[in-house]
C-alpha cells in the first residue's frame, strides 16, 4: 500500500532506523497492524528502552524462538505492543534477531520489559537460549517432565512422533 | 453390608489432571446429581477419600504427585481412568512429557473412553464401579 | 510473633522466594491437590498469616502442544490446539486459523463470519459460567453458584451440540470457514435460551455478586493499579478490571465484530471484585452480540475451500478469548505441516500477576485472588 505520506507503521520504523542506523537496517511492514524489525542482538537493551520511553511500546506479548538448523541459527522474536497509547494500540511490532545455534546468548529484556519474565524462562528451557541478566533463569514447564536437551530444537526428533 | 456402605459413600479426591475435568465438573452438576450415589466433592482431607479419578492426560510431573496421592488414600481405594489420554495415551500419545500407561502407576478399576467422555458415560462408569464393589470379597 | 508485616522494610523481590529466609517464615506448597483444585502449584512463603513471597510452579499439564503442532498437518492440528482451553475451544480454534487464512489468501464469506461470531460468543458465556462456578464460586466457598452456573451451562452446551455435534471440543472452524450451517430450529431455541439466561443473570446478581459475604471477601483484595497492569503486560478481564479499555474485538476486529454494536465493560478499582464484575458484564454484552448477529445474519455460502498447504511465510493472528488476548504466530514452509506455531495466551501472561498480587495478603485471600485472575493452567502450560 504505497502512500504519498508515510503511514504510521512506516513512521515508527523510520524513527527506529534513524536512531539505530547500524543495528537496524531494514523493516518489513505487512498490512495495517504488523511491523517486523530485524536488529543486531547486541543492541537489544538500548532499542528496548527507546521503544518503551519514546515510542510507547510498553509490554511484551511473547518471546518466541524459531530453530533453523539449515542456516545454523536460532531466531528470537519479541512481540511488543502498546497499551498506553491508543493511537498505536493495534500494532504488533516484532523485533527479530538471530543467534548462533551452538551457543545462543542474548541480554535479558526483563530490566526494561518486566512482562518478558516468564516468556524468557520458557524460551530458555525450550531452545537452550541463555538470557544474561535474567533474575531467575530456571526451567519452568519441563522441570520434572523432560530431562534431555531443549525439546523444541528441530534435531530432537522423538521416535514416536509423526508416524503418519 | 460393608460393601453396601462402601459403594454408597464414594468420595472423589480433589485433584484435576487435565481437560477431562471440565466434564467431571459437569457430572457433579445439578443435572446428573451424583450425590444420590454418594459422590460428594468434600473439601476435606485426602485420607477420607476413596475414589481417585484420573481425568485426562497424565504428564510425568503430575504422575509423581498422583502416585503420592494414591498412596496417601486410605484403603479401600478405587481408581477410574477417565478419557482417552488416561486409558492409553489418546490424542497426545507421542508427546515427550506424558505417561501413556496409567495402569503402571497404580491398579485401575474402570476405564472410561472418550475425548472427553460425556458426563453420563462417567456416571455409568461409577455405577459399574459400585457393582464391582458390591461383589467384592471384603476379607480376601 | 509478628502479627502484621513491617511496612517500612522493602518488600521481598517479587518473583522468586528469597534465598535468605527469615526464621519466622514457613514454606508451604499449595499443591496440585487442593480443595480448589487447579493443576498448578504455588509455593508460598508465609510469615504468620501473611504471604511474604510466592513462586508459581507450573508444567503439570505441559503436553508439548507447540512441538506436536510441527508434526501434524495444519487441519489435524485443530483438535490438538483446542484442548489447552477446552471450555473456550472456538476461540483457540479461530485464533489458529486466522494466520493460516492470511497466508493462504482465503477470505471467509460474511455468513461464515457471523456463524463463527455467534459460536464464539456462546463459548464466552460458557467459559464465564465455568469461571463463575469454580473459580469464583468454589474457591470462595460459595457452592450454590456452582450448581446454578453448571446447570445453566449445560443448556448452552446442548445448543452447541446441536450446532457442531460435540459438547466441548467442537473443531468447528477449519481454514475457510465453519463446518456447518445453523440447523433449522437453532435460532428460535437460542433466542429463547437468551431470554431465560437474562433472567438468570438477575438471580446471579442477587445471590453472588451482591452477596455481602462475597463483597467482603473480594472488595479491596488484590488491587492491581492501571500502570502496573500495563507494565506487566496483562490482558483480558484482568486488564479491563484495572481501568484499561482494551479488547481485540474493537482494536483489530475480526469476524463480524466490526458491524456489531457492543461495549467493553471496564472498571477502575482494580481489585478482585472489579474483575468479577468485568466478567459478569461481559456475559450481558455477549447476549447482546448474539441477538444482533442473529438478526443481521446475511445469506450466502458459509465457507470457502482452502488449500491443504500452508505457503511460505509468517503471520500473526489474534482473537479475544475469555481469558484475554490469544495470539498465534504460524510459520509455513510450503508443506502441509506448519514449521512453527507459537501460542501467546492470556493465562500465561497472567502468571506474572501471581508474585505481584500475592504479597502481604492473608493466606485466605489466596483463593480469591487466584480465582479472580481466572488462570487456566492447561492453557498456560499448553
Amino acid at each position: 500500500m504505497a502512500n504519498q505520506n508515510p503511514t504510521r507503521e512506516e513512521g515508527l520504523a523510520n524513527k527506529l532506523k534513524t536512531r539505530f542506523p547500524e543495528a537496524i537496517k531494514n523493516s518489513k511492514i505487512e498490512g495495517k497492524h504488523r511491523i517486523t524489525i530485524p536488529f543486531d542482538k547486541d543492541k537489544l537493551l538500548d532499542i528496548a528502552e527507546f521503544m518503551r520511553d519514546e515510542l510507547g511500546f510498553d509490554h511484551v506479548k511473547g518471546v518466541a524462538g524459531v530453530d533453523d538448523p539449515t542456516h545454523k541459527k536460532i531466531e528470537i522474536l519479541y512481540f511488543t505492543a502498546s497499551l498506553s497509547k491508543p493511537e498505536i494500540e493495534d500494532i504488533i511490532l516484532v523485533l527479530q534477531t538471530e543467534l548462533a545455534r551452538d551457543n545462543p546468548t542474548i541480554a535479558s529484556a526483563v530490566s526494561v520489559w518486566e512482562s518478558a519474565h516468564f516468556h524468557e524462562r520458557e524460551t530458555f528451557e525450550m531452545f537452550g537460549v541463555k538470557f544474561e541478566g535474567h533474575p531467575d533463569l530456571r526451567k519452568l514447564l519441563t522441570l520434572d517432565n523432560w530431562d534431555g536437551p531443549p525439546p523444541m530444537l528441530k534435531d530432537i526428533k522423538f521416535p514416536e512422533m509423526g508416524q503418519r | 453390608m460393608i460393601n453396601w456402605s462402601r459403594m454408597y459413600a464414594l468420595w472423589p479426591v480433589h485433584i484435576t489432571t487435565a481437560c477431562c475435568s471440565a466434564e467431571f465438573g459437569a457430572m457433579m452438576g445439578p443435572r446428573l446429581d451424583p450425590e444420590r450415589f454418594g459422590l460428594q466433592a468434600v473439601a476435606g482431607g485426602l485420607r477420607q477419600c476413596d475414589l481417585l479419578i484420573v481425568e485426562g492426560t497424565v504428564t510425568k510431573k503430575m504422575a509423581k504427585r498422583l502416585k503420592i496421592v494414591y498412596e496417601q488414600m486410605a484403603k479401600p481405594r478405587y481408581v477410574v481412568a477417565m478419557g482417552d489420554c488416561a486409558c492409553s495415551g489418546g490424542l497426545f500419545h507421542d508427546s515427550y512429557s506424558i505417561v501413556n500407561d496409567v495402569h503402571k502407576l497404580f491398579p485401575v478399576d474402570v476405564y472410561v473412553p472418550g475425548c472427553p467422555p460425556r458426563p453420563e458415560a462417567l456416571l455409568s462408569a461409577i455405577v459399574k464401579l459400585r457393582e464391582k464393589i458390591r461383589r467384592e470379597e471384603v476379607f480376601a | 510473633m509478628t502479627t502484621t508485616p513491617d511496612q517500612t522494610k522493602p518488600l521481598a523481590p517479587p518473583i522468586t522466594i528469597t534465598a535468605a529466609k527469615e526464621p519466622s517464615t514457613l514454606d508451604v506448597s499449595v499443591g496440585p491437590q487442593h480443595p480448589g483444585s487447579g493443576h498448578m502449584r504455588i509455593l508460598i512463603r508465609v510469615d504468620g498469616d501473611y504471604i511474604v513471597s510466592v513462586d508459581p510452579d507450573i508444567g503439570y499439564v505441559h503436553r508439548g502442544c507447540e512441538k506436536i503442532a510441527e508434526y501434524r498437518t495444519a487441519v489435524s492440528n485443530i483438535p490438538h490446539l483446542e484442548r489447552p482451553c477446552i471450555i473456550d475451544a472456538i476461540h483457540l480454534n479461530w485464533g489458529y486459523v486466522l494466520p493460516i487464512q492470511e497466508l493462504q489468501g482465503v477470505v471467509v464469506p460474511p455468513r461464515g463470519q457471523y456463524i463463527s461470531t455467534i459460536a464464539a460468543e456462546m463459548n464466552r458465556i460458557m467459559s464465564h459460567l465455568y469461571w463463575l462456578a469454580i473459580n469464583a464460586g468454589v474457591f470462595t466457598g460459595h457452592t450454590t453458584i456452582f450448581m446454578y452456573a453448571f446447570g445453566d451451562r449445560d443448556l448452552f452446551i446442548e445448543l452447541a451440540e446441536m450446532l457442531t455435534g460435540a459438547r466441548l471440543t467442537y473443531s468447528f472452524l477449519p481454514p475457510g470457514g465453519p463446518r456447518r450451517d445453523l440447523p433449522a430450529e437453532f435460532q428460535d431455541r437460542l433466542l429463547k435460551l437468551l431470554d431465560y439466561f437474562e433472567r438468570r443473570l438477575v438471580e446471579y446478581d442477587r445471590i453472588f455478586f451482591s452477596n455481602p459475604l462475597v463483597i467482603a471477601r473480594a472488595k479491596g483484595i488484590g488491587t492491581l493499579k492501571r500502570e502496573e497492569a500495563i507494565r506487566l503486560g496483562l490482558t483480558g478481564p484482568v486488564l479491563r478490571g484495572s481501568g484499561v479499555k482494551y479488547d481485540v474485538r474493537k482494536v483489530e476486529p475480526y469476524g463480524a465484530y466490526a458491524d456489531l454494536d457492543f461495549e467493553i465493560p471496564t472498571f477502575e478499582e482494580g481489585d478482585s471484585y472489579a474483575r468479577f464484575l468485568v466478567r459478569f458484564e461481559e456475559m450481558k454484552q455477549s447476549i447482546k452480540i448474539i441477538r444482533q448477529a442473529l438478526e443481521k445474519m446475511p445469506k450466502g455460502p458459509i465457507a470457502r475451500k482452502a488449500p491443504l498447504i500452508i505457503p511460505e511465510g509468517e503471520a500473526i493472528g489474534r482473537v479475544e478469548s475469555s481469558r484475554g488476548e490469544l495470539a498465534y504466530m504460524v510459520k509455513g514452509d510450503n508443506s502441509d505441516k506448519p514449521s512453527r506455531v507459537k501460542i501467546m495466551n492470556g493465562s500465561f501472561r497472567s502468571l506474572i500477576a501471581f508474585p505481584y498480587l500475592l504479597r502481604n495478603v492473608h493466606v485466605a485471600d489466596l483463593p480469591v485472588i487466584y480465582g479472580s485472575l481466572d488462570y487456566w493452567p492447561l492453557e498456560a502450560d499448553r
